[in-house]
């Protein structure tokens, strides 16, 4: 036990086919004080061999690889509850695309990053995750929010919600389909101002975590029970 | 019979009959033939070449009007055939020129779909090449620019941050030209997922509501079906989106029989279907790569594309 001070920085597990990626994604991480990688898998299956031999709190996989994709090995991963509760799952991605992003949350991660928003976005995904927060992909809000407004427009009961005006301006573009650029453009604000609105909204919806985002998921028909 | 036999007697019958007609007839001609004997030789004269002329067009005339009919067989627009007479040298002639063009039509699909299968596998190469080795070099490049500003000196940071978001907007680019060359969501997540990324991409570009509906259950596709259903799809939204003024459409999976049924309709404006363009012709010809049937029905309330493919 480490003084309470400064807690432990979590352990992660990064899976990628790709030598140079993972070295990238690892110097970003290893620069964090919170985080640090302490295993590297460049297959699915290596990645399920490293949950079980060494103690991880969280695992960031690539979706394309050899062997065993991403995806696969990620169910697999959620499955391993021998040791007590599973490492949480990241997923890593060259594909934007939201059904990537519902399989996911089908797997068993609590969240999507891009990769080509890796640098932006992987310490605060990683962050919400180890918090036991969802992380969703900013193209797969359009359609959370447009099933919302859709339930809205037909005059069904929707979760209790008092979105500030901003939030809803926010929201509206986001069902357009912009993204965090342009909506920051449209309404001459930050775009981390944009996320903060983003992280409120998807709380302010009921979600906030995976087992809340998948359950929405679901009910609107954007994936399979 | 032949054609040459039908002139060859249709020639003789006349010669003989004029041959005849001299032998028979109580007629002479003098060694200097007087104005009545030229005369009546010239009446006989222009009786044979009437009586030819007219016995050669009726026997001919079937022939000039293929020859026309032939002229308005289009290649564009496969499928029309000649209605062969029921007797005569016409009827030969039909009968060997739509042979000629089903082994034409035959030829023609066929090598169009060679074609079509060619350009996919290469759109599949080439996509992937895009996703998996520029896409991950340029994932490096950005990691590395990141991390280069951290550790730069203040003068540099401005100029690696530019250069960043070059980056980025390069390995945007490189997914986007990726994934319109061949749509990795079919080949990892199957048809289901594929078609509702298209609905999903259709709500985000138009103001019409789009409904999915992919019954449960579907039997297994081949992979090359698969992607003829997605194609097929994909062009329908995509014409429902540009022409329809539509505010409403729905894309169906169902299954019929051992059948799957593809539907997209909507409640456009509708259009001719007589007059379909490059992206009509590409649906037809795909579905006969899948050994399935396409029809387009459009009336002013709306249209639908149906493709049935047999599982
Ligand atoms: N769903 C539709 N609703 C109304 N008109 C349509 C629809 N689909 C096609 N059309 C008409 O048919 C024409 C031919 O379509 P297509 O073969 O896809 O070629 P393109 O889309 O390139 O014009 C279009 O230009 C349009 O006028
Ligand atoms: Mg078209």
């Amino acid at each position: 036990m480490r003084a309470a001070t400064s807690p432990a920085p979590a352990r992660i597990l990064l899976a990628d086919d790709h030598a140079l990626v993972r070295r990238g994604v690892r110097l970003i991480l290893d620069q964090e004080p919170d985080l640090t990688v302490v295993a590297e898998a460049s297959d699915g299956a290596e990645a399920v061999d490293r949950v079980r031999d060494t103690e991880i709190d969280l695992v960031i996989l690539d979706i394309a690889m050899p062997r065993m994709t991403g995806l696969q090995a990620a169910r697999e991963i959620g499955r391993r509850t021998a040791r007590g509760e599973p490492p949480k799952v990241l997923m890593l991605s060259m594909h934007d695309n939201e059904q990537y992003f519902f399989e996911s949350l089908k797997a068993g991660a609590c969240g999507y990053v891009l990769k080509s928003v890796a640098d932006e976005d992987l310490v605060s995904a990683c962050r919400a995750a180890l918090r036991g927060e969802a992380f969703v992909y900013p193209g797969a809000m359009g359609a959370l929010v447009r099933d919302y407004l859709d339930r809205m427009r037909r005059g069904e009961r929707v979760p209790e919600t008092v979105l500030t005006e901003r939030e809803d301006q926010v929201l509206k573009l986001i069902a357009e389909g912009s993204s965090s650029r342009e909506i920051a453009r449209a309404l001459t604000i930050s775009i981390k101002t944009v996320e903060r609105h983003r992280a409120n909204i998807l709380a302010k919806l009921g979600m906030r975590d995976r087992t809340q985002l998948t359950r929405y998921a679901i009910r609107a028909g954007l994936i399979e029970p | 019979m032949r054609l040459y036999w039908r002139v060859l007697v249709i020639n003789g019958a006349v010669l003989t009959a004029a041959t005849l007609a001299l032998v028979v007839a109580p007629v002479s001609v003098s060694r200097h033939p007087v104005v009545s004997e030229a005369a009546v030789l010239g009446f006989g004269l222009f009786l044979m070449v009437v009586t030819n002329a007219l016995l050669l067009r009726s026997s001919l005339a079937p022939l000039d009007r293929v020859v026309r009919e032939m002229a308005s067989v289009d290649p564009q627009r496969p499928g029309r055939r000649l209605k062969p007479p029921d007797s005569g040298p016409g009827r030969d002639l039909v009968l060997g020129f739509n042979a000629m063009v089903d082994r034409l039509e035959e030829e023609r699909s066929m090598s169009n779909a060679k074609q079509l299968a060619a350009q996919e596998a290469e759109r599949h190469r080439i996509a992937r090449e895009l996703h998996d080795d520029i896409g991950q070099q340029l994932t490096v490049v950005l990691l590395g620019l990141k991390q280069a500003e951290q550790r730069a000196p203040a003068e540099l940071a401005d100029e690696l941050a530019a250069l960043r978001e070059s980056t980025r907007d390069g390995l945007d680019d490189v997914r986007r030209v990726a994934r319109q060359l061949r749509p990795g969501v079919l080949d990892d997540l199957g048809l289901a997922s594929a078609l509702a990324s298209l609905t999903h991409d259709f709500a985000e570009h138009s103001s019409a509501s789009v409904r999915r509906v992919v019954a449960p259950g579907l039997p297994p596709l081949s992979s090359d079906t698969e992607l003829v259903v997605y194609r097929v799809a994909q062009e329908a939204l995509t014409n429902a989106a540009r022409h329809a003024g539509a505010s409403a459409v729905e894309l169906s999976l169902t299954k019929v029989g051992d059948r799957v049924v593809l539907e997209v309709a909507d409640d456009g404006r509708g259009f001719d279907v007589r007059r379909d363009g490059a992206g009509l012709r590409g649906m037809r010809e795909r579905a006969r790569l899948a050994a399935g049937d396409l029809t387009v029905t459009s009336s002013p309330v709306g249209t639908t594309v149906r493709l049935e493919v047999p599982a």
